[in-house]
């Protein structure tokens, strides 16, 4: 029973986590029709900054996880407007080949101002040690994860389907020259969908900082994860990167447990009986 | 006019670059090849850090027979293929006299069965995989570093020490966690014939992120004793999630066998656990010797930290290839070679011995238990245990190298 609440909890907090920067993904790919490959690289970007803020600048981790993504989307903004804003109307291949390019870029570029070493960021003092849930102990910090997940992805849903913003943006989406016709501005709407994608990839990166190491190349991985994400959830679909992340820390919490050494390739399983099944992915439109 | 400008500065960028070629017949190259970029790359790093004091310190004090030591650099990116065109790269086309380096055992494996096309020797100072001087040895190439049969030799002389029988291991999901265990657990049973290895391992994943069903699963199995060979990123990781977990406060014996690498230290800092077994390839403080101490001050005058293993062993080579010629009175790859073997070198890592038979040197395992000292910013080794290389070293008959 103690093992099943602790493959649960560790399945919530590896997933939860995937969610938010998956999300940032999907609704990029979904709104903008680009699939970012630099995506893991400005979430290693979103806890190198946070690092930065409260190493050198003794910030407090809470002002830092606001200060670092918010940062992050800045930098994604820029790229919008002077790199990705030329290649829309090009083959999808472009798009591939520059987000590409940008990961190697970042990647690089974060190497040369944080150096090859590895680094870790402390807890705020608040989320440090562990709480007792049906007689598992686990730290109180991924409960953190867990509720903020859970806050983001309930704020993301309200704004995409309950507000203006939300009805502009998917105007924007589903059809750019008619809204551009009815005075939507279309290519600042783009700009900011980029700029929030980027912002939930570094937020990610900032919370995954307190638990995990910094050193180069930290999003290599997890854009490989996001990216099953997205094929099992559905490319552009946000309820999809939600079912499709807890599919995959399902993966990981249960398989990591009782299935070890098919831990590796139980992802790419997963990933391929949903494309045999369901080739648009298990919530995605055909 | 324009074209003619063009043609004169080309002409003139060439004569320098030949004149450059020409006074550089003084000295003698040295290549090297070691992960540069993505996620190790702080490993390559610290081997460059290694190589560069050790080439300045020699040119300083007259070089190698008169010759200056110049050296080149070329990433392995972890991938075998890469690496064995670097090779190819630094012998064909920058000519170099000797090489060195490598990281990851899974490139070393790709690698060392290609150096006897380039006729040049080859000094690895880092893959630990026991194959290269064992079953792929061969007449080119050395490794002056810890492989993993020594390492885990001494950390099976600790466990039998601890007493406890039921082991089990966390380690890397390739050849290096699965040898690291094959090789811990085979030495401990014939320590003590009682031992019961776990039929259940864990070995997640290279760069798994995530270790917390893992380490879950350890403290529900009951263990008497953990072996872990995780290492870099991952070790910290690991640590990390563990103290969280209360893993460390279990009760088990944990040995882990590349736990005292400084830059895992440094990382970590208090978060490091007290009082737990780790080992290094080298530890900075295991040595009073001369050779030690100038190294220890040198690094950190030079970089501001402690010397991590890598820096050591990369450091290591090029004294070991200086003392090679010096002994040879010769630049020929075939006389360097007959000079490597059986060749005593002082290392700060203190004395080894470059075996004949199999090339793999007979150097000493450093082991110790993690303690805070006021006077470092990183846990240290209190106390420290050196294991000499003669007690940790298979014979050349166990290693399985034939190198007819």
């Amino acid at each position: 029973m103690t093992a099943f609440v602790a493959a649960l909890l560790n399945s919530f907090d590896i997933g939860i986590l995937l969610f938010i920067i998956a999300s940032g993904l999907t609704i990029v790919f979904g709104v903008l029709g680009i699939l970012n490959f630099a995506h893991g690289a400005l979430y290693m970007t979103g806890a190198y900054l946070l690092l930065t803020l409260m190493r050198t600048l003794e910030i407090p981790f809470w002002m830092g996880l606001l200060l670092a993504p918010l940062g992050v989307a800045m930098l994604a903004v820029a790229i919008e407007r002077f790199l990705l804003r030329r290649i829309y109307h090009r083959h999808p291949s472009f798009g591939l080949l520059l987000t590409f390019a940008l990961l190697l870029i970042i990647d690089d570029t974060v190497r040369l101002i944080w150096g090859s070493g590895y680094h870790i960021v402390e807890p705020p003092p608040a989320l440090r040690g562990a709480m007792s849930l049906f007689g598992v102990t686990y730290p109180l910090y991924s409960f953190f994860t867990i509720a903020m997940g859970i806050l983001i992805g309930v704020a993301v849903w309200l704004l995409f389907h309950r507000t203006r913003i939300g009805k502009t943006v998917r105007a924007a989406a589903l059809d750019p020259e008619m809204a551009q016709a009815v005075g939507i501005n279309v290519p600042l709407v783009l700009t900011l969908v980029f700029g929030f994608g980027a912002w939930l990839a570094a937020l990610g990166g900032a919370l995954a900082a307190p638990m995990r190491t910094l050193g180069p190349a930290m999003g290599d991985t997890i854009i490989i994860e996001s990216f099953i994400v997205v094929v099992i959830g559905g490319l552009g679909s946000f309820p999809g990167a939600l079912l499709g992340a807890l599919i995959l820390g399902g993966i990981h919490g249960f398989g990591g447990r009782w299935l070890a050494e098919w831990n590796i390739v139980l992802p790419y399983i997963g990933m391929a009986l949903v494309l045999l099944w369901r080739p648009e992915g298990l919530m995605g439109r055909r | 006019m324009l074209r003619k400008l063009l043609v004169m500065t080309i002409v003139s960028v060439m004569a320098i670059g030949v004149s450059l070629n020409a006074r550089a017949e003084g000295t003698v190259k040295i290549g090297a090849i070691y992960l540069l970029s993505g996620a190790f790359s702080t490993y390559g790093q610290f081997a460059k850090n290694g190589i560069e004091l050790a080439a300045d310190e020699i040119n300083a004090s007259g070089g190698i027979l008169g010759k200056k030591i110049e050296f080149l650099l070329e990433d392995s990116t972890g991938k075998a293929n890469v690496a064995i065109q670097a090779a190819r790269k630094l012998v064909y086309q920058d000519n170099v006299d000797l090489l060195m380096g490598l990281d990851s055992s899974g490139v070393a494996k790709g690698l060392v069965p290609v150096v006897p096309e380039l006729k040049k020797p080859f000094i690895i100072t880092h893959a630990a995989t026991p194959d290269v001087t064992g079953s792929l040895c061969n007449k080119y190439v050395f490794r002056i570093a810890l492989n993993i049969s020594q390492n885990t030799k001494a950390a099976a002389l600790i466990a039998k020490e601890l007493g406890v029988k039921k082991w089990t291991t966390i380690g890397p999901d390739y050849d290096f966690g699965h040898q690291s265990w094959e090789f811990f657990g085979g030495y401990l049973k014939q320590l003590d014939p009682e031992v019961v290895l776990s039929a259940d391992p864990s070995f997640p994943k290279f760069k798994a992120e995530d270790f917390t069903p893992i380490i879950n699963k350890v403290i529900a199995d009951k263990p008497e004793g953990v072996f872990i060979s995780l290492w870099g990123g991952d070790l910290i990781n690991f640590i990390r999630q563990a103290n969280n977990l209360g893993f460390f406060k279990q009760n088990f014996k944990i040995l882990m066998s590349l736990g005292a690498a400084t830059e895992v230290l440094t990382a970590l800092g208090d978060q490091m656990p007290e009082g737990i077994w780790v080992g290094t390839r080298y530890w900075f403080a295991a040595n009073d010797t001369p050779t030690n101490n100038n190294f220890v001050a040198a690094y950190k005058k030079r970089f501001g930290d402690y010397p991590s293993y890598n820096s050591q062993g990369a450091y290591a080579a090029v004294y070991a290839y200086k003392a090679a010629i010096e002994k040879a009175k010769s630049f020929e790859p075939d006389k360097i070679i007959a000079a490597l073997e059986n060749l005593t070198v002082d290392t700060p890592s203190g004395e080894l011995l470059i075996r004949a038979e199999d090339h793999q040197a007979v150097v000493n395992g450093n082991w110790g238990i993690t303690k805070a000292d006021a006077n470092y910013p990183i846990r240290i080794l209190d106390p420290i245990r050196i294991f000499p290389g003669k007690d940790i070293t298979p014979t050349p008959a166990e290693s399985g190298c034939n190198m007819k």
